[in-house]
């Protein structure tokens, strides 16, 4: 559930660039405070080493010169003033001794250390510390100064040096995070604005959004947002006009329905009365005609390719739609051919919307042809590329309208009989989902022919 | 009284010429601009109801000819454009009355009354004249308070007479006024009406020019 809340929210730029700023600010911190740290151990130890080398070689001198005295060293040192102890100054301990290990003289909380070790610096541990010794001999070889100070001590006072650097940088650190914060927003206002700019947006304007005064890397999203507000109006527009065309060409077929039935009511006349109803009745068909034909093309509009592509033939299709027509041709006196090859015609596509497409265009024929006319229906193969066609030999069509024919609602001007004007508008939208393009022509020698031309040659059936 | 009806869709027109003949109107119905036009240069209509959206030639087209010839003949458009833009446009055009689809056919005759009697020049709605009322709204005929019984030709006969009171209407133009196409009759069927109408509004109501017409009223 976690998952899926986190999930569901979408990820803030904004805090991403301030999380990942303040986490390198902070690391970058961490680490100059740890290299200064090693530092200050390596600079301490030295002072202290050269610290430990003054005393040893003083103690030597001392010691060299003048065994008598040396027990009384320490009670001399002790006892010096001039100058309270510094909190840096080193707690020194030391031991004098013979080369054969007869310890000459050592300082109240020397350690005991081992006596037999080799000359120079050595870390060792006694008593539960860790100690830093220095030992030196004469050149004679017959004394010996061992000097000694805690380990602790010193990485006190590395510690203590590190500190006092680091801290003025950690106090700087708040401000600074602050800084980042305002900065990172400021920095990102102008896509802070480009989402205001959409988000206050109603849903009538659809106007480009200012590519000029987008930051570069936002300019491919503002880009990309225009052309797809571009393809939206666009969208609109078309939804609109056709609305309003919708709307338009219902009236004509409602006037009539409401004429013939006020007549119906109106007329004493039963043989009238009859003609009205019968014709209120093929009001009622055309419009339901109409509104079939509408909702078709509403619902293959907003269709980007076929939602469930199958095998099929196109043959099987002519046939299937010449058979379904059948009986209207008869009924006008028309008569309708069928003609396809005996190998199937393979392509891909929906069989119910190029049967309603094939369908669209043998009513056309029968509708735009006289009595006796001929209406062929064909499928096959031209130039290996399938074919679906359906031609007649009545009038045609003036040549200057051709290329309106597939404008939804465009009736043609000689127009007389009874048609929406959709039926090659919705041809037109199944050939374009099935990368078949709509081709209408005259005929040589009279007549009129629409075929669907596939693009691609045909598919191998299964 | 005579009236052009241009309406390209079949139901429609059908509707309209329908309904205006149960108001005793002689209805033509065109189906195409050209037709219309035609029409509109061989006969004389009393009133046209066209439509705008039509083959061959736009009713906007058919009007404007009509105009620019000087023709007053009222016309009404029925059409489904229905933008004001469109009503401005139809009327500037010399369109008289402007009526959109869907509409109801009383509505339709009442504005086909009101426009053939303001373009006789009438302003009462009431045909008046010695004793003889005739209602265009109900087709009711009454003389002297008393209702006559007519049939719907006489109605349309006596309509057209008195529309046009103290006025000569020649034979040509009262026999234009009562048929349609395809309804041509005898040549003596318009006698047999005015017998008629004499005979059920006084010998004298309605007076005879001899060999030119007839004609309700005084010579004026």
């Amino acid at each position: 559930m976690a998952d899926a809340l986190r999930r569901r929210r979408p990820a803030s730029l904004r805090r991403r660039i301030l999380r990942l700023v303040t986490l390198s600010t902070i690391l970058t911190f961490g680490l100059a405070t740890a290299l200064g740290y090693r530092q200050a151990l390596v600079d301490v130890q030295e002072l202290m080493d050269g610290q430990m080398a003054e005393t040893a070689r003083l103690l030597l001198a001392q010691a060299q010169h003048s065994t008598n005295h040396l027990t009384d060293l320490p009670a001399d040192m002790a006892s010096m003033r001039g100058t309270k102890a510094r909190r840096g100054e080193l707690a020194l301990e030391f031991q004098i001794f013979r080369s054969g290990g007869s310890v000459l003289m050592r300082s109240a909380r020397a350690p005991a250390l081992p006596l037999d070790g080799g000359l120079g610096y050595a870390d060792v541990a006694e008593g539960g510390t860790d100690w830093r010794s220095l030992t030196l001999e004469t050149a004679d070889g017959a004394l010996r100064v061992q000097v000694a100070h805690p380990a602790r001590s010193r990485d006190k006072e590395a510690l203590e040096i590190a500190s006092n650097a680091a801290l003025p940088s950690a106090l700087l650190l708040p401000p600074m995070l602050a800084l980042i914060y305002f900065s990172v927003r400021r920095g990102l206002k102008p896509l802070d604005d480009l989402a205001a700019d959409v988000a206050f947006r109603s849903p009538e304007n659809l106007a480009a959004l200012p590519a000029e005064t987008a930051p570069r890397e936002a300019q491919s999203l503002v880009k990309a947002l225009n052309r797809l507000l571009d393809r939206l109006n666009a969208a609109l527009d078309n939804e609109r006009r056709f609305t309003a065309d919708a709307a338009h060409e219902l009236r004509t077929p409602l006037a009539a329905l409401k004429v013939q039935a006020q007549i119906a009511l109106a007329t004493r006349d039963p043989q009238q009365q009859g003609h009205a109803l019968a014709q209120v009745l093929v009001g009622a068909d055309r419009a339901t005609r109409l509104v079939e034909q509408l909702l078709r093309l509403a619902r293959l509009d907003p269709i980007v390719r076929l939602p469930d592509p199958r095998q099929l033939d196109l043959a099987e299709v002519a046939r299937a739609s010449a058979d379904e027509a059948g009986s209207a041709a008869a009924a006008a006196d028309k008569t309708l051919r069928l003609v396809v090859p005996e190998k199937p015609v393979a392509v891909s596509g929906d069989p119910d919307l190029l049967g309603v497409a094939v369908r669209n265009l043998i009513d056309n024929a029968l509708r735009y042809t006289p009595p006796g006319a001929t209406v062929t229906v064909s499928a096959g193969l031209e130039h290996g590329k399938p074919l679906l066609a359906v031609a007649d030999d009545g009038p045609g069509v003036p040549t200057e309208e051709l290329h309106c024919l597939a404008e939804r609602f465009y009736r043609g001007r000689e127009a007389s009989a009874e048609g929406n004007g959709l039926g090659l508008a919705i041809v037109h939208r199944v050939a374009e989902l099935h990368g078949a393009r709509l081709e209408v022509e005259n005929v040589e020698g009279g007549g009129f022919a629409a075929r669907l031309l596939w693009a691609q040659g045909a598919e191998a059936p299964d | 009284m005579r009236v052009l009806v241009v309406e390209d869709d079949a139901l429609l027109g059908d509707g309209i010429r329908a309904g205006l003949k149960l108001a005793d109107y002689a209805v033509d119905w065109v189906r195409d601009g050209e037709a219309a036009r035609l029409a509109l240069l061989d006969h004389q209509y009393h009133a046209c109801v066209l439509d705008l959206g039509l083959p061959k030639k736009d009713g906007l087209a058919v009007l404007k000819d009509l105009r620019a010839r000087g023709d007053a003949l009222p016309v009404l458009i029925l059409t489904a454009r229905d933008t004001s833009a469109d009503k401005v446009t139809g009327l500037d055009a010399g369109a008289d009355d402007y009526l959109t689809k869907p509409f109801d056919l009383a509505e339709l005759q009442a504005r086909l009354r009101a426009l053939i009697r303001r373009a006789a020049g009438t302003t009462t709605p009431f045909c008046e004249h010695a004793g003889v009322v005739l209602d265009p709204a109900t087709r009711r005929v009454t003389r002297d308070g008393q209702p006559v019984a007519i049939s719907g030709r006489e109605y349309a006969l006596l309509h057209d007479l008195m529309i046009h009171k103290n006025r000569l209407r020649t034979r040509a133009q009262l026999e234009e006024s009562l048929y349609a196409w395809g309804e041509e009759t005898e040549s003596n069927t318009l006698e047999v009406y005015i017998h008629h109408l004499r005979k059920k509004l006084g010998a004298d109501f309605v007076s005879t020019v001899r060999g030119v017409g007839y004609r309700v009223g005084d010579d004026s």
